[in-house]
């Protein structure tokens, strides 16, 4: 399984690496954020220097990208489906968890990249974030893409349908960004809404990388976004590896 | 009907509801992994990956297959050799013609050398210069060893390239054996008769019909609006005898052609329906 999953993350990668304009094209609008957003942000807290909105607002934009760059990733594989991509894997001896693995390390890897793109922009704005603190927000960053990707992967083997796909994605997309408080802060919500926003995973995400970026390490929402976005990866892959096997037997 | 399952089902795709099978040496419910190293499988849908090279897709198919990482990249090249792929071997598949892709596909089924490849309607949709082409590559496979189990809803090209053939129906197989065997179950020749319509007699059709069933040389008639089709064995030497009859009782033909029974009429024998009427 570890080899065939190394082969299919060799040969995704390579297919992104032939062809990287889409990945970056994809962090265009988070950039466009950090450039427009942040700054509009910063003036609704006078006082409070952009380096301090940014070190509140990156987490969240990171988490976003984590969202939004490997949602759709279901939409490649309906495509394999139609071409019968996968049922000539099926076919062969191809380890079935590795077919779904090795996209979505690929995906991960894709989102690191973003990610470190995305720091970089922070950083040359004035953003001073913890060091530790932002690597462990890559770390979780990128457990939030693992949990993204499988959804996405197991959505498009169960409904192989592009609209299907699309519908139910643009349904969850929206309340689970504006209930993270990214783009303004949850304390602004009715208290109903702060309720909801407890049952949003991402909402977790958001607030550790906030601790994380301003260096408050022993923060204990980093531990339950953590444990949080490990147990939804876990069944995000679990999930999605054992709709392959439905489709590959 | 009922083609493409039951070569999904042979090729391990779906699982049997009943009954067994034994493929490439192996039980086909026990074994299905023992199964798919063993076989190449091409469907319909080709199952190239459009946005990328031949040569990308042929490397992972020979990796995934089990093919030593040092062997791939000069089995890849013999494979892209084989079809005529060179040109465009890295170039994105998609951007490749309708037979170029079908090559690729089959290519990517035969890449690991199965000693059986599974070619589910292989030539649909393919003009006619790619078809023959495709023809002579399934003949050189048979030739060199590999068992081709191939649907084709084409029976000229199941006559040409099958050692032996099943006719499906609704799911049901109406006939098996060689292309000769089948044809000799109905006549070797056919003569095709179009009469012109007589003054007094209702239909010459069925006059003609009967009086021709009744002929020793005759092995079956079939009338079909129009047109009348006799099935003899030695049409060259029993069409003079045949024409003789007609005269005789003044039907008046207005075309007749002599022709080797086709797998067509097999069709049409077993299941009573042309296979124009079926699709």
């Amino acid at each position: 399984m570890l080899k065939h999953t190394a082969l299919f993350l060799g040969y995704e990668l390579r297919n992104t690496a032939r062809n990287p304009v889409w990945p970056l094209f994809g962090i265009l609008q988070p950039v466009l954020y950090m450039l427009m957003f942040a700054p509009l942000l910063a003036n609704t807290t006078p006082g409070v220097p952009l380096s301090e909105t940014l070190r509140q607002f990156t987490p969240g934009v990171m988490v976003m990208i984590a969202l939004f760059g490997s949602m759709f990733v279901g939409f490649g594989l309906i495509r394999e489906i139609r071409d019968g991509v996968l049922e000539r894997l099926a076919v062969s001896p191809a380890s079935r968890p590795a077919i779904v693995l090795g996209r979505i390390l690929r995906d991960v890897i894709v989102l690191v990249l973003q990610a470190l793109l995305i720091a970089a922009i922070g950083l040359l704005m004035g953003m001073r974030p913890s060091a530790p603190g932002l690597i462990l927000m890559i770390v979780l960053m990128a457990l939030t893409g693992v949990f993204a990707s499988g959804v996405s992967y197991a959505l498009a083997l169960a409904l192989r349908d592009e609209n299907g796909l699309s519908q139910i994605l643009q349904f969850f997309a929206l309340p689970l960004i504006l209930l993270t408080g990214i783009l303004l802060p949850m304390s602004l919500a009715p208290a109903w809404m702060q309720a909801v926003a407890r049952a949003n995973p991402l909402y977790y995400a958001v607030e550790a990388g906030r601790a994380l970026f301003t260096g408050r390490l022993s923060d204990g929402s980093i531990v339950v976004a953590f444990a949080v976005m490990l147990v939804l990866a876990l069944l995000a892959l679990r999930w999605s590896v054992a709709s392959m096997r439905r489709l590959a037997g | 009907m009922g083609k493409t399952t039951t070569i999904r089902m042979l090729s391990t795709l779906i699982a049997p509801t009943e009954g067994t099978a034994e493929v490439a040496g192996h039980d086909l419910v026990r074994e299905p992994r023992r199964i798919r190293e063993r076989i190449g499988y091409v469907s319909q849908a080709g199952g190239v990956d459009e946005y990328n090279s031949a040569r990308a897709n042929l490397t992972l198919a020979a990796r995934v297959n089990g093919i030593p990482r040092a062997e791939t990249a000069s089995r890849v090249d013999e494979m892209l050799a084989a079809f005529e792929l060179g040109d465009f071997a890295d170039r994105p598949a998609r951007t490749l013609s309708g037979g170029q892709k079908r090559r690729v596909a089959i290519a990517l089924g035969l890449v690991h050398r199965p000693p059986l490849l599974f070619l589910d309607e292989p030539t649909t949709g393919l003009d006619p210069q790619n078809r023959a082409n495709l023809w002579d590559r399934i003949r050189l496979l048979r030739a060199s060893g590999t068992s081709v189990l191939l649907s084709t809803h084409y029976l000229d090209e199941a006559d040409a390239l099958c050692d032996r053939l099943a006719i499906v129906d609704h799911g049901v197989v109406v006939a098996e054996g060689t292309p000769a065997e089948l044809k000799r179950q109905v006549a070797s020749d056919v003569v095709t008769l179009r009469l012109a319509a007589a003054d007094d007699a209702a239909s010459p059709v069925e006059e003609a019909a009967a009086l021709l069933e009744a002929q020793p040389y005759t092995r079956e008639v079939r009338a079909d609006g129009e047109l009348l089709r006799v099935y003899l064995d030695d049409g060259e030497h029993a069409l003079p005898s045949l024409l003789r009859v007609l005269e005789d009782r003044s039907l008046v033909i207005r075309s007749i052609a002599l022709d080797r029974a086709t797998l067509d009429d097999v069709f049409l024998h077993k299941t009573g329906r042309s296979l124009r009427d079926a699709a």
